[in-house]
């Protein structure tokens, strides 16, 4: 019988494709609430889990048998922890709120990218408007290889330098160390 | 450069530190944090670093927050078999290994991902000892970024009444929590806080003790761009020890090697000449490794060898394979030729053909490795040397980018010019006003000669024989907390500066109260996300009541 658990759990788990979500408190789960919270939310596949079902019975604590994708915590931190509602589940993130579409949490640009759209006045402070504006003095040219001020520009990689040693160094670079340096810069354009 | 190393020159060579921290005790919440009065707790959340402890009232705060941890959390090592859960911060020890499983929170310096904080949070309340059951029964004050984004905050009010259950939180700005941690006399004063932390720069003017936000400017560069600048200034110059420059290691060059030259033009002119360079580099002790003898190969050559390698091995195999069938063929042969029923006169015979043909692979490979100790015989005399890298004007090139964003082809102006650029904006009193109060935090700001730096820019920027007054914070990193706590112990029955979850529930996770060290707080409305718990299996498919403002999607 215990052999069957993770066979039972293999299949479902693939369903799940991020962090295994499913709250105790959700319905898929037999109601079994306040079930251990911090378990429920590891990755599942596990055979070393398998010895924890056959355990599993015996601790009250851990109600997760019945739950299709609930294998044993393994150490110290299957306690659930005491201050938090377990039944909670964050608005924000899919996982089981949103569906299958939606799992992941917005990155900052689609946050901004949103709240561009709410309706600001103009003298509001927001995130976006508090950027620094671009700069308007012309860049100081620096030597790629050595840091100091560099009068020089080698027309074949385009890497700047400062000395005579510094441009038989760079002759003699790799191509993979001199994309390096103009990454860098960000000075890697293929527009001639 | 490669002249360093004449005669034994032991100066200026400094080993790694390579600093494990310790996992944290879950610490008793001990008699301070049961008063008659919930105490609050207060919890700088940092990109950085989080730091979390109690405001205790009474004749003495105590002394540093009790936990201090990376605000990062990693599965345990080897993936994510049944193992143990995602640990966070200071029970990761080394961050070095899990770097590429490293998560957090944070983008830039908004925490997006709420789930991960909430492990940060799990971690920091089981740490400080929190023992109410069913919820945190503690106010909290937090930190939040300079015009934090209405859906960050609508998100972290939910994680923290709904999930913890607090009953009253205080949103504040790191910043200014510092500054008036250093300025408690003046409450109403004016000033300019300029604070770089770990992913961004603000420049905040402060008027009349409240934040000015419409003429904030932030430069969203700070120390982890640094880092990442010089990880790969010195990757490109040693690039056969990619895998030892580390990104730990990169901070602890900052944090220890590294400092802001009050004249960058000067100091580099300083640099160019050898006997400075001599004096000043300092040379970073790498472990010893075995890879490095003979492996100064790029990429392309690298390449061809692999290619001989596996031509070689090729060929190899295929001679094996022609024996192996002509031995056969001859066994093959002789059995058939003998077909005498003899077989204690074949059996030796046989024997003695295997043994050889065991006896053949052995001295196959024994040939190679007969080649190989004299290829690696060649004149080290310094073989440390090999090992070391030379941070020479890397020292003051990674720390400058805050100064000159076009170093690292960031379209950004540097502190000096956004400094000059807000000042404009405002009337000349105004300007005097704010100059003479100038303000440096963050822990960004520690290098040596920021202060001095920060001073010569004001001098050009300001009208001839004017004054100006800049001060750096008594603990750049650690005062937004001291303030936090010193804010929170003076606003403890001050309703008026708590958000409760009556509000929450009233006017939306977006809302919060303004005070003297907070953003300023603009009407607008999110609509509500999806809604939440019990209900939400059954309804949140379908429904997505996010709705609202295009884009959002729930």
């Amino acid at each position: 019988m215990a052999a069957q658990i993770p066979i039972v759990a293999a299949p479902s788990t693939p369903a799940i494709a991020r962090n295994s979500k499913k709250r105790p408190g959700s319905p898929s789960h037999n109601g079994n609430s306040s079930g251990s919270y911090t378990a429920s939310k590891k990755k599942k596949v596990s055979g070393s889990s398998f010895a924890q079902c056959i355990s599993m019975e015996a601790m009250s604590e851990s109600k997760l048998v019945s739950s299709d994708f609930g294998t044993g915590p393994v150490e110290k931190a299957a306690k659930p922890l005491p201050f938090k509602d377990p039944n909670f589940v964050h608005s924000g993130h899919g996982g089981a709120v949103a569906g299958k579409k939606n799992r992941t949490w917005k990155n900052l640009k689609q946050i901004l990218a949103s709240e561009r759209a709410l309706p600001w006045q103009l003298n509001d402070p927001n995130y976006f408007s508090i950027d620094a504006p671009p700069s308007f003095k012309p860049a100081k040219k620096y030597s790629d290889v050595s840091g100091l001020l560099a009068s020089y520009t080698d027309p074949q990689s385009k890497l700047r330098f400062s000395t005579i040693e510094e441009f038989s160094y760079i002759r003699r670079l790799p191509s993979d160390v001199i994309t390096g340096y103009l990454a860098l810069r960000k000075a890697t354009s293929i527009v001639p | 450069m490669a002249a360093a190393s004449a005669a034994g020159l032991a100066a200026n060579v400094f080993p790694f530190r390579d600093a494990r921290a310790a996992p944290d005790p879950v610490l008793e919440a001990g008699p301070v944090a049961h008063g008659p009065l919930p105490i609050p707790l207060v919890l700088d959340n940092g990109s950085f670093q989080a730091r979390a402890g109690w405001a205790c009232p009474g004749p003495d705060p105590g002394p540093e927050p009790r936990l201090q941890f990376r605000a990062v959390c990693a599965r345990g090592r080897g993936g994510a078999r049944g193992g143990a859960g995602p640990q966070v911060g200071n029970a990761l020890g080394s961050l070095e290994p899990l770097r590429w499983m490293l998560r957090s929170p944070f983008d830039r310096n908004v925490p997006v991902n709420l789930e991960l904080q909430e492990l940060l949070l799990d971690y920091s309340f089981q740490h400080l000892g929190v023992s109410s059951q069913g919820c945190v029964d503690h106010p909290i004050v937090l930190t939040e970024a300079v015009c934090n984004p209405l859906y960050s905050r609508q998100m972290m009010s939910e994680l923290l009444f709904e999930c913890y259950g607090i009953p009253k939180v205080a949103y504040g700005i790191d910043s200014l929590f510092s500054f008036y941690h250093n300025k408690p006399k003046n409450l109403f004063s004016s000033g300019l806080v300029i604070s770089s932390g770990y992913q961004c720069t603000h420049i905040l003017p402060i008027l009349e003790g409240r934040l000015d936000a419409k003429n904030c400017k932030r430069i969203n560069l700070g120390g982890s761009q640094a880092a990442g600048y010089l990880q790969r200034l010195l990757q490109l110059k040693y690039p056969g020890h990619l895998a030892a420059i580390t990104l730990s290691r990169m901070e602890e060059i900052l944090h220890e090697h590294s400092y802001i030259a009050e004249d960058y033009i000067e100091e580099l002119q300083k640099w160019r000449c050898p006997d400075y360079y001599e004096t000043n580099v300092h040379k970073m002790q790498l472990p010893f490794s075995n890879k490095l003898l003979g492996s100064t190969l790029t990429s392309e050559e690298k390449q061809e060898r692999r290619q001989q390698q596996l031509r070689r091995l090729q060929e190899l195999n295929a001679r094996r394979r022609e024996e192996k069938m002509q031995l056969d063929q001859e066994r093959l042969d002789r059995l058939l030729y003998v077909q005498i029923p003899d077989l204690e006169q074949l059996e030796p015979s046989l024997e003695e053909v295997e043994s050889i043909s065991d006896f053949e692979p052995l001295f196959s490979e024994e040939t190679p490795e007969v080649e190989k100790p004299v290829a690696t015989v060649q004149p080290v005399f310094n073989l440390a040397a090999y090992h070391q890298l030379f941070v020479g004007t890397e020292r003051i090139r990674a720390p400058e980018i805050i100064f000159q964003p076009s170093l690292i082809g960031e379209e950004q102006a540097g502190i000096s010019e956004t400094l000059q650029y807000i000042l404009d904006r405002y009337p000349k009193d105004v300007q005097e006003r704010l100059v003479q109060n100038v303000f440096l935090t963050g822990g960004n700001m520690m290098y040596p000669g920021m202060k001095a730096r920060i001073e010569k820019e004001l001098l050009e920027m300001r009208p001839f024989q004017s004054s100006f007054q800049v001060q750096l914070a008594s603990n750049p990193v650690l005062d937004a907390w001291y303030g936090a706590r010193d804010w929170a112990l003076d606003h403890l029955e001050d309703n008026e500066v708590w958000i409760t979850r009556k509000d929450y529930e009233e006017k939306g996770g977006e809302y919060f109260k303004e005070h003297c060290a907070s953003n300023i707080y603009v009407p607008i409305r999110l609509p509500k996300q999806a809604s939440r718990a019990s209900d939400a299996q059954t309804s949140g498919k379908g429904s997505g009541a996010g709705g609202g403002s295009a884009g959002e999607q729930v």
